[in-house]
């Protein structure tokens, strides 16, 4: 018997020799990529530019590009275009750059990219309201584009991940979390699924030599399996690890950060279809109960700026722009009793007909800090009286769709474009306005925006609006965020972007 | 002299067990600070005399939290493990009393249940019903029974036939008289013992649906939320995982130990087969 | 033989019935049938007409019964519907996620064995010895470790202080496996290599063993030839029952190591409410545990000629 298990044991012992000793083909540089970033929770599964926000993974990933891109101060820089023209107010004219192809095969050209613009305003659902597409002419690497009305944002909105350009004749393979798409960057993916995305080098890439053979991007659900993953070397790269995290690559000279300030902005919306909600009073003290500052400094670790406003520091109608209500728990508790709640029964919660004053709060985990953040303001709110009910789920969409919450706190990237008028559009005026506030002055300005051309006038909008927004106590902003990427310290050629949009890129080496 | 011994190690092991009860149901008095108050200028403060299991990230006091998560962690598996012992053993006894239609309609749903991997079952019940720790304890209650409706339905078959039922049947006593009177006695020290060992896999159990965020939720103290909490910080302040995980390690430790020595000490047969071997070794 | 085995497989169909019957009905308990999760997202309302075509289409117009049979025959000839977040085949998914969670179950009960036969007739044979003492300690310690407190502690050591092992699943499938597989291993081992020791004692004292030591034949034989099959009849049926906190165990593992099984399939369908995964997800799980409980009892029946002479009772 004895004899039998050895046996046992040796066998195993082979096969675990055998499976990890797989010899790779020599020289092959591979990098693999760990990020909390991409899966079908963020909406941003598969590569299909056209759905949802998957067209961020396209571009993060280094298989599709834009016909324009931002720079590292937010400004517009040709891309796939080499230049653009304003017509008139409706039309625009884009020479595109010449000898591009798609890893199809098929030659990049005027007429391909109007077959995928035209696809990209039927079947998604935020495109055609930004881009206001009426029609588009093709002629060899000539692309002429009208637009239903005024449409200033053009140029920047086709910077937007969902304005990769794909090959439609390749079409897309597969569909959500598997789509896989022919684009033009530096890698192609060879396979594609909700949770990792296999890429290859793109042997003909038109902006010259590849520098890494293979990637492997892969998605992780939990910040601690990342960090550990990256300590131990089972990737190379990583993307959102978790702030409290970070104390153990800084200072390290094994590892390299990469870190820029963004317009990432965890903000909360009241839901002005609760009976609790519509008293702006009460509004106006969950506001004045949170405690920004500390939840920036100790819980984010310094790696989030308070915000007043929706827009981070860098812009001209930033947070200094804007007045907000800030931390005031007396004044909190004054505006509480002005409208009635005080804790009669001596519980610690403000109270009305022995009902303690409850909120619901909705938030989801994938944004690591979000779960966080509810237990602070749990706790700062208790203080003043109000009894907080978190609810952290990953499928907060559905509640926040059907109006189950009272507060809903959410992130978003409010300037995606560098430019004011999407946080508006898509926030306030548009679909994700899930708590329903309505002011049809803030409607009027939004469109108003939305037609103005000159970017002085863009500017004093914005502060315009969101100062109604904070007045109306209708949404109000925790902070804005750095974004970072952890690397082994022998990986050059990723930088972190404003933006968020660039992550794989031809520069990218494993020396 | 051996059982001697047993009765020794009985006492010392409900001690401890009555010991974690108390600590559990005095918590509230026992904590030396607000296990709810935040104070951020304190957090993640390594074990000191302030604190003496250190402070969590948002500076609340991880001592006074592991002792306000023993009311939760142990009297929901507490009373999980009685309602589950007695639901089991009431139709346990009554199956194997009466026999019949009912013995089968029972036990078939016993085995139905006793199919799913408890786990498991109580995964899909978080996924139906949401999680929360009521639909846990429901979850485990549902797969948790059959276990004791076996064990009684047998003790009491056994029971059934024998002398003394028999006598007490001639003499005309009712059938719950005789169950309880006679029946549940005689068969009240296996399951006890059964359920006692129950107690720590439960604990577990319902730790780990925490752990996963589908039992209690935040900001609740809890052991195996708290683990969870502080697993992003298991290098840089492990004190936070270490903490409850070493509470619940002990509790579970304890109460198994006590199931333990509790059998030892009530199963005849063992002590039977002990003194054999005792006598054995002698020669 | 064959006789038991059919009767067993005809026992088992009420069992199976029950079983799928529950875990259809489970799910119906939500509310939501495919429908309302189609259209939730929709945005704007949706016509009455339009969500009746739709439930017509999907056969949920039909009676709550004629809709089991025909989810349960779906089961059997691999249709279970789409997941409602991913829109892929239910079926497809459980089948390609399967193998990686039966093989790290698999692997958890060939090491629990590896662990505790030698303990535990170590324990048995230096009974009252240092080597029982501490054996019998670590027994206990392993018990009361909950699985994701161990995996941590697992992780902490061995990946990142050490760096021996990688942390989530990697490539090297046999040193990914490694980490997932001692944690489900370890209480396991521990309980099993207490119920070997008591085994072993017990079969050290019957009478064939006397008679084995009276006519001289060597303790390490008798161990080999009779002990050892003895305790491994003992412990094949709870071992089988113990695969039910396996796969419970395997949700809570795989999600820490990243092991893309079944398992952590379950765990992220539940925070997404994916109705048609988890009902597939129970009613495998629950069929799977059945069939090896059965398996175990037919090998167990066919291995020890006592209970195969003891009768066909079941």
């Amino acid at each position: 018997m004895k004899k039998t298990w050895t046996g046992v044991l040796l066998a195993a012992a082979l096969a675990a020799a055998a499976s990890g000793g797989v010899i790779k083909a020599e020289e092959e540089t591979v990098f693999v990529y760990g990020t909390t970033g991409y899966s079908q929770e963020m909406g941003d599964a598969g590569l299909n530019p056209h759905e949802n926000y998957s067209g961020w993974s396209a571009v993060r990933y280094g298989v599709g590009e834009t016909l324009f891109r931002y720079s590292e101060s937010m400004e517009m820089e040709p891309w796939l275009a080499k230049s653009y023209e304003f017509l008139d107010e409706t039309t625009v004219e884009i020479t595109l750059r010449e000898g591009v192809t798609f890893s199809s095969g098929r030659a990049m050209d005027a007429q391909a990219v109007k077959e995928c613009l035209e696809h990209l305003v039927q079947t998604h659902d935020r495109a055609p309201y930004d881009l206001m597409i009426d029609s588009i002419e093709a002629q060899g690497l000539t692309l002429t584009i009208h637009t239903q009305e005024p449409c200033p944002a053009l140029i920047r909105y086709l910077g937007d991940p969902y304005g990769a350009i794909i090959d439609m004749e390749a079409g897309i393979q597969g569909e959500g979390g598997y789509a896989n798409v022919a684009g033009t960057g530096p890698f192609v993916a060879e396979s594609v699924t909700p949770t990792q995305i296999d890429l290859v080098k793109n042997e003909n890439y038109w902006g010259g030599e590849v520098k890494t053979d293979r990637v492997t991007v892969k998605s992780f659900a939990d910040g601690s399996a990342l960090t550990a993953a990256l300590q131990t070397g089972a990737i190379q790269g990583a993307y959102g690890v978790q702030y409290d995290n970070y104390a153990l690559f800084e200072g390290n000279p094994d590892y390299a950060i990469q870190s820029c300030a963004t317009s990432r902005c965890f903000f909360g919306q009241f839901n002005f279809d609760s009976p609790l909600m519509q008293d702006p009073n009460l509004r106006q003290a969950v506001e004045m109960g949170i405690d920004k500052e500390g939840f920036c400094a100790v819980i984010l670790e310094g790696r989030g700026v308070p915000a007043a406003g929706a827009f981070p520091d860098s812009f001209s109608y930033g947070n200094q722009a804007v007045t907000a209500a800030s931390y005031d728990p007396e004044g909190a508790k004054a505006l509480l009793e002005e409208s009635g709640w005080t804790d009669t029964d001596g519980d610690g919660y403000a109270d009305q007909d022995g009902e303690p004053l409850t909120i619901r709060w909705l938030t989801y985990p994938t944004r690591l800090e979000q779960p966080k953040l509810a237990e602070y303001a749990q706790s700062t709110l208790k203080d003043i009286g109000i009894k907080v009910e978190v609810n952290n789920t990953s499928d907060h969409m559905t509640y926040a769709q059907q109006g189950d919450f009272d507060v809903y706190v959410s992130s978003l990237t409010t300037a995606p474009t560098g430019d004011p008028e999407y946080f508006f559009t898509s926030t306030v005026t548009g679909p994700k306005n899930y708590g329903h506030h309505q002011n049809e002055e803030v409607t009027a300005l939004t469109e108003t925006l939305h037609q103005t051309f000159d970017d002085g006038k863009r500017e004093a909008l914005a502060v315009e609006l969101q100062q109604k927004l904070l007045d109306d106590h209708a949404y109000f902003f925790i902070s804005h965020l750095n974004m970072g990427i952890v690397t082994k310290a022998n990986v050059t050629g990723i930088r972190a972007y404003p933006c968020d949009y660039y992550e794989i890129t031809a520069d990218l080496a494993v020396e | 002299m051996r059982q001697n011994r047993r009765k020794k190690k009985l006492i010392f092991f409900s001690v401890l067990a009555g010991l974690l009860l108390a600590t559990a149901l005095f918590a509230g008095y026992l904590c030396p600070y607000d296990p709810y108050a935040q104070d951020l200028s304190l957090a993640q403060q390594p074990p000191g005399p302030e604190h003496l299991l250190g402070t969590d990230r948002y500076g609340r006091d991880l001592l006074s939290r592991v002792l306000a998560g023993s009311t939760v962690s142990i009297y929901a598996s507490l009373g999980l493990v009685a309602a589950v012992t007695a639901a089991g053993t009431a139709a346990g006894m009554a199956c194997g009393w009466r026999g019949g239609w009912l013995d089968a309609v029972v036990m078939r749903a016993a085995d139905l249940f006793l199919a799913f991997p408890s786990l498991v079952f109580a995964l899909a019940v978080a996924g139906v019903l949401g999680g929360g720790l009521p639909n846990a304890v429901l979850a485990l209650g549902a797969v948790g029974w059959p276990k004791f409706a076996r064990l009684a339905r047998g003790l009491t078959l056994a029971q059934k036939n024998s002398a003394y039922v028999m006598a007490s049947r001639m003499s005309g006593s009712g059938g719950w008289k005789i169950l309880i009177r006679h029946v549940l006695p005689n068969i009240a020290g296996p399951i006890l013992v059964t359920s006692v060992l129950e107690i720590g896999t439960m604990m577990m159990e319902l730790a780990g649906l925490s752990f996963l965020g589908l039992g209690v939720k935040p900001p609740a103290a809890e052991w195996g939320s708290m683990i969870s909490d502080g697993r992003s910080l298991l290098q840089i302040s492990p004190w936070m995982s270490l903490a409850p995980g070493a509470a619940i390690f002990l509790t579970v430790m304890i109460f198994n130990l006590l199931g333990d020595t509790l059998r030892d000490y009530l199963d005849p047969k063992e002590r039977e087969r002990n003194r054999q071997k005792k006598e054995e070794t002698k020669r | 033989m064959a006789n038991y085995i059919l009767k067993r497989l005809l026992q088992l169909i009420p069992l199976l019935a029950g079983i799928t019957f529950l875990s259809f009905a489970l799910m119906r308990l939500a509310g939501g049938d495919a429908v309302t999760y189609l259209y939730e997202n929709a945005g704007a309302a949706v016509p009455e007409e339009v969500i009746a075509a739709a439930r017509a289409e999907y056969g949920l117009d039909r009676p709550f019964l004629v809709q089991y049979l025909s989810w349960l025959s779906g089961m059997v000839t691999g249709d279970m519907g789409v997941s409602y977040v991913s829109g892929q085949d239910v079926f497809d998914t459980m089948v390609s996620k399967l193998p990686a969670t039966l093989l790290l179950t698999a692997s958890s009960l060939m090491t629990t064995l590896l662990l505790a036969l030698p303990l535990g007739i170590l324990a048995a044979v230096r009974r009252g010895s240092w080597a029982d003492r501490l054996i019998r300690f670590f027994g206990f310690a392993g018990n009361a470790m909950p699985n994701f407190f161990a995996a941590l502690v697992l992780m902490y050591f061995f990946s990142i202080r050490l760096g021996w092992l990688p942390v989530i699943t990697s490539e090297n499938l046999a040193a990914s496996l490694v980490l997932p597989t001692l944690t489900l291993a370890l209480s396991m081992a521990s309980k099993y290599t207490r119920q070997i020791r008591a085994t072993v004692l017990e079969e050290l004292n019957q009478d064939y063993v006397t008679g084995a030591r009276a006519r001289g034949v060597r303790e390490s034989v008798i161990i080999r030839k009779s002990v050892l099959k003895a305790s491994m009849l003992s412990i094949l049926p709870l071992l089988a029952l113990s695969v039910g906190s396996l796969l419970g165990g395997t949700a809570i593992v795989e999600t820490i190591f990243m092991w893309d099984g079944v398992g952590k399939m379950a765990v992220d369908a539940i925070t997404m409410r994916d109705y048609p995964l988890i009902q597939a997800y129970v009613a495998w799980m629950a069929v799977i545990y059945v069939g090896v409980n059965l398996l175990a009892d037919l090998a167990c029946r066919f291995l020890d000629p006592r209970i195969r002479a003891g009768g066909e009772e079941g």
